[in-house]
């Protein structure tokens, strides 16, 4: 039953990880990093495999860990480089970055609203999946997303199912 | 929503590195090593707190037996088998934790019913014996000089105690049929990189004799063998998009690995990396009659 449980994980985490990986990317910004994140949450994930209830909840709990894992590492990166050398970092061109305005501001704005709106159109995950993501009552969600979109200006009609 | 999806587009294009599927395989594997092991405990204990329901049963106490009692063993040898006249016991097995590595190994015996047999069976058992400990002994080694490259490159000891290293040697009886008893036995380690080696022995019981690809498939084997694996290679570079490079390989010879499986077809094993891309792991072509 556990291993049966576990071998599903497993075949999820190696049909999705191009997705984690962009999510990380979109929170860490550059490749070495976001393949730490991805690397951790797989580890985290398969050896915690046992708190996983059953195999409905796999998505939203490996979400969960990745999106942990991307905040741990910038909260450790914080933590290390003092601002002024932050400051002085010099632009890498390697790295890909998105130049798209709606994209910047997004990444902007508050870390719950943000973290909403990514999971919800860049990740098409559902309402209640995000919920549970972010371990936030679904209203509060919904609260959220409505008032995101609007600093966003995106205008969304009334009977569009976001 | 317009602009919104546009932005998806842009997110959908952030490049994926080819690293990322070969960390991702490596984590796989190191737990699927931990997990075994748990597993195959928790198996073995539920076997025996059931007692002896089957011979089966009796033969996996039994093989526990052998490891820890040597007049047990010797005993061992005076029960027959019924119905089999090769049959694979558990020699010797141990475990060795020291400080972040842990050291598990499981070395198989063949026993051949036949006293025509037992000089063969001899042999086999020194070779397999060999083939176990000498890969413990190497994985110790590259794990020293990993260790030591990683102390040089400004690693300190505090992380390198952070790190777990598992060496395992493990086998598997791949199948045993009326005709063929096959048995796989790998030795696999994992820290920066998964490395990993198999050994597979095939016995012919009909012919009491271990079996070499040449005579499952005659003298045509390579011929045979190579047309086959052709055909599988372009269907699965068509359902995975992988690019396979088998004719850089070595191709098939003497030493090619293979095992019988179940249904008596021969089964050619490449190991990972040997002819595609590591994250589709080991390539396995069975080859019909």
């Amino acid at each position: 039953m556990k291993q049966e449980l576990y071998d599903k994980l497993v075949t999820y985490i190696i049909e999705n990880q191009d997705k984690f990986y962009r999510l990380a990317f979109s929170y860490v910004k550059n490749q070495d990093d976001a393949l730490d994140v991805v690397q951790n949450a797989v580890c985290k994930a398969l050896s915690h495999y046992t708190d996983l209830r059953n195999e409905n909840a796999i998505k939203t709990w490996i979400y969960r860990i990745v999106l942990n894992e991307s905040f741990a590492l910038l909260n450790t990166k914080k933590q290390i480089i003092p601002i002024e050398e932050y400051c002085e970092i010099p632009y890498e061109e390697k790295d890909f970055e998105i130049h798209d305005d709606l994209y910047t501001q997004i990444d902007h704005m508050e870390k719950d609203t943000k973290n909403i709106i990514k999971l919800r159109f860049f990740e098409e995950l559902e309402l209640n999946e995000i919920a549970q993501v972010l371990k936030m009552n679904l209203n509060t969600v919904k609260t959220k997303l409505y008032r995101g979109l609007k600093t966003l200006k995106i205008a969304v009609e009334k009977e569009e199912n976001i | 929503m317009k602009r919104m999806m546009e932005t998806k587009q842009k997110y959908d294009e952030i490049p994926i590195p080819q690293e990322l599927s070969e960390r991702v395989m490596l984590e796989i594997e190191n737990a699927n090593i931990k997990h075994q092991q748990q597993w195959k405990k928790a198996r073995r204990l539920s076997i025996m707190k059931k007692g002896v329901t089957s011979v089966a049963a009796a033969i996996m106490v039994l093989a526990v037996g052998v490891n820890t009692s040597e007049s047990f063993a010797k005993g061992m040898i005076d029960i027959p088998v019924i119905g089999t006249i090769a049959n694979v016991l558990t020699f010797r097995s141990y475990e060795e934790k020291k400080e972040n590595f842990d050291i598990t190994v499981e070395i198989p015996s063949i026993e051949l019913i036949s006293e025509d047999l037992k000089e063969l069976e001899k042999e086999t058992n020194k070779d397999i014996y060999t083939f176990c400990e000498q890969y413990v002994e190497q994985a110790k080694q590259r794990m020293y000089e990993y260790k030591q490259a990683f102390l040089e490159t400004g690693g300190t000891e505090k992380e390198w105690n952070e790190r777990s290293i598992i060496i395992k040697v493990w086998y598997e009886v791949k199948s045993q049929t009326d005709q063929y008893l096959s048995l796989m036995i790998t030795g696999a380690e994992s820290w920066a990189s998964a490395y990993s080696e198999t050994k597979y022995y095939n016995f012919d019981k009909k012919a009491g004799k271990w079996v070499t690809l040449r005579d499952v498939l005659g003298d045509d084997y390579r011929q045979i063998a190579e047309q086959s694996i052709q055909k599988q290679i372009e269907q699965r570079e068509k359902e995975t998009g992988m690019q396979y490079w088998y004719e850089d390989s070595e191709g098939i010879n003497e030493n090619t690995k293979f095992y019988m499986n179940e249904t008596g077809n021969l089964v050619i094993v490449f190991e990972k990396y040997e002819i595609a891309p590591g994250a589709a792991g080991q390539q396995e072509f069975q080859i019909e009659k």
